[in-house]
């Protein structure tokens, strides 16, 4: 070891443009070594406690929907592990009809946003990426101030606007469908952030070669935004599917046309809520399966659609 | 296989920057033009308008007998190979090659015909099946122009293409470019900011600066007539060393230039050159080539003396950088060759030189307008 720090390791480089060879001068290595080994034990010990807490409400959550709400208690009790493991809460699930009811209306609401939205946000992303038109910069910085109100400001006026047109209580689907993805063009953001990192020239030697801005944007920009196109995918499908403040005033006073999360919040809230804990507890659990089977399917392109995005916002 | 031609071709963009000013230039059929300048010159802008990426603010374009201002880029019958390559980094170097042939819906026989054709021509056809990203920057700029090549159109548009490249590739590739050209026989518009690509390139030579054409030539004339000083100095390299001087009228027609302690009598057809014009008595800004220098070993008379601040070994020469009098620098380009032993290491900094250039070599420039005095 003291030899080492006598003659410290030199890594050299040939400096073409100067044309001499040049030394990388290198840190002391053990020093270091030590440090970052304090410093990484810091981490890991701070990351696995913020797990646990992340994790204790899931983890409770799975617990209580194990206990019988028939043959133990399906309120709240004081103990956390089901004395009995019994399957009572999902089978009450799936043979009650509204349970099943409120889980397609949501699927077909996240379905279809998820469909429009994409289209909307990468067609905005893109044009607002490639093309130059009058008043571009004025429309990209209204959006952004009108973004920075949160949308239940509009909630009043958008329920008189649905009821005219009959799209709240039973047309409460299409018209969630329709608020979600109506105003869905002005997370353009990070798409557009992403496109603008693909070379324009890409576009040009397409548009010389005979393509249409059509053909540029499916055939060359979309496979190469494959990550930004599956977090737009993800994100028109996961604020639907997890919605409750939009949901519950449209949809209000008619259970059929409840999503999961309204119809859940009944169960405790207006309906007896000693009973349904359990229940509802099961309920919760079905619904955060498909959004995190999508997520550990598409981890690796979410990763890659945030940050890709934000290179050049 | 068309004429090029640019009548009054101004682009001012949205900004009010105006990047091209009166631009007119008759490209003739099967020529290979370069257009050369410093960057922001707007020799790239000119070439985009060409292609149809900007929008010409005033003038008119024609392809061969057809006026293109307002026609789409596609139906200009035209092909462009991008600086950045513009490969599409998704697919293929083989559908990279087939991408235009595919949207005009060419058949699946003729795309394939073309496509290893054009693979053939440039040597990359065991690349076919790769995707660019696997490909040297060599490779890369070979699809770039196989693309092109495919396309078989009547102008070749090629944008800075070798900039990416090493010196070493960048000398293979450009011999490649000469040979294509022949083997291809079409029409090249060619930008570059390298003087030395645009000299071995070229038929003609357009020297951009500021928006304006400086002067449009074959590699011969600019380099031996530049109109102005900004001409002289962009081509050529090193650079020509320019001397504040002195431009005499004597009787019958005849000048002589004093720069320092030399006196030079001016030949013939140069003084007739002047004469015509007009040219009294006055100061001039004299231009005088690095290689038309010539060094003196012993104490010749009509020389001029500097002293050696840095000398470059080059190889087969030496690039001599002196100070003169007057406190200028200059570069002396001087043969490794002719000199002996006792000469070379005579070649120190700080030693004083002699040097002297014949009068058939020299440049003469108005020190105010910076136009020749010889040449428009």
């Amino acid at each position: 070891m003291a030899n080492k720090q006598q003659i410290p390791e030199v890594e050299t480089y040939i400096d073409h443009e100067a044309g001499i060879i040049r030394e990388v001068k290198q840190p002391k290595l053990h020093s270091k070594k030590g440090r970052e080994r304090r410093a990484n034990r810091a981490i890991y010990i701070t990351l696995t406690i913020i797990s646990i807490i992340w994790l204790a409400p899931f983890v409770f959550l799975v617990l209580q929907s194990f206990r019988s709400y028939l043959t133990e208690d399906g309120g709240m009790v004081n103990y956390l592990i089901p004395k009995a493991f019994s399957l009572d809460n999902y089978r009450y699930l799936f043979e009650d009809g509204q349970y099943l009811k409120w889980y397609s209306n949501t699927l077909i609401i996240a379905l279809f946003c998820s469909v429009l939205q994409t289209g909307m946000v990468l067609s905005v992303s893109y044009a607002l990426s490639r093309m130059r038109f009058k008043g571009r910069r004025l429309f990209m910085n209204i959006i952004l101030i009108l973004g920075m109100f949160p949308g239940f400001l509009t909630m009043i006026a958008l329920y008189f606007l649905l009821k005219q047109f009959g799209l709240t209580q039973e047309g409460a689907i299409p018209g969630l469908i329709l608020i979600y993805v109506a105003s869905s063009g002005m997370g353009y953001y990070i798409s557009k952030g992403f496109f603008d990192t693909i070379p324009k020239s890409l576009d040009e030697s397409a548009r010389i070669d005979g393509a249409t801005r059509f053909y540029v944007f499916r055939r060359i920009i979309m496979p190469l935004s494959k990550p930004i196109v599956i977090y737009t995918i993800m994100m028109g499908f996961m604020a639907p599917w997890g919605d409750y403040v939009f949901a519950s005033y449209v949809a209000f006073g008619k259970s059929d046309s409840y999503n999961v999360a309204v119809g859940l919040y009944r169960w405790v809230n207006t309906m007896d809520f000693q009973g349904y804990f359990t229940r509802f507890c099961a309920g919760g659990v079905l619904v955060a399966i498909p959004i995190t089977i999508l997520f550990f399917m598409l981890q690796r392109y979410y990763v890659e659609g945030v940050t890709g995005g934000a290179v050049k916002g | 296989m068309a004429s090029v031609s640019l009548q009054h071709i101004k682009k001012i963009y949205d900004n009010k920057v105006v990047a091209v000013q009166d631009f007119n230039l008759e490209i003739a059929d099967k020529e290979f033009v370069v257009f050369v300048g410093p960057s922001g010159c707007g020799k790239s802008t000119t070439l985009r308008m060409i292609a149809g990426l900007e929008d010409i603010s005033e003038g008119t374009l024609k392809i061969g007998d057809r006026v293109v201002n307002d026609v789409e880029p596609k139906d200009r019958d035209i092909a462009m190979v991008f600086q950045n390559y513009a490969l599409y980094p998704h697919i293929t170097v083989y559908e990279n090659l087939a991408f235009s042939l595919r949207i005009r819906r060419i058949k699946q026989e003729e795309v394939h015909r073309r496509v290893v054709q054009a693979a053939h021509i440039l040597g990359i056809e065991e690349y076919l099946d790769r995707k660019p990203r696997a490909l040297s920057g060599g490779q890369r700029q070979r699809v770039a122009i196989g693309r092109a090549i495919v396309r078989e159109p009547a102008v070749f548009l090629i944008a800075e293409p070798l900039s990416h490249l090493d010196a070493k590739l960048r000398n293979q590739m450009r011999a490649e470019i000469i040979l294509l050209r022949r083997r291809l026989d079409t029409t090249f518009v060619y930008v570059t900011h390298d003087q030395t690509e645009a000299m071995t390139l070229g038929d003609r030579i357009v020297i951009m600066k500021d928006g304006f054409i400086q002067q449009v030539g074959t590699p011969q004339e600019v380099f031996e007539k530049p109109v102005n000083l900004f001409v002289a100095g962009f081509i050529g390299s090193p650079q020509m060393n320019i001397f504040n001087a002195d431009l005499i009228k004597e009787q019958q027609g005849r000048y002589t230039v004093v720069v320092q302690d030399l006196r030079l009598p001016i030949d013939a057809d140069k003084c007739a050159l002047m004469a015509d014009r007009g040219v009294g008595s006055q100061a001039v800004k004299l231009g005088v080539r690095p290689e038309h220098a010539q060094i003196h070993f012993d104490n010749a008379p009509d020389t001029l003396e500097g002293t050696l601040a840095v000398n470059e070994m080059m190889g087969s020469e030496y690039h001599l950088h002196v100070i003169t009098k007057d406190e200028q620098t200059i570069i002396l380009r001087t043969p490794t060759v002719d000199l002996s032993e006792k000469q070379r290491a005579s070649l120190k900094a700080g030693n004083k030189l002699r040097f002297s250039f014949p009068s058939k070599v020299i440049q003469l420039f108005d020190p105010k307008s910076e136009q020749s005095l010889l040449y428009s």
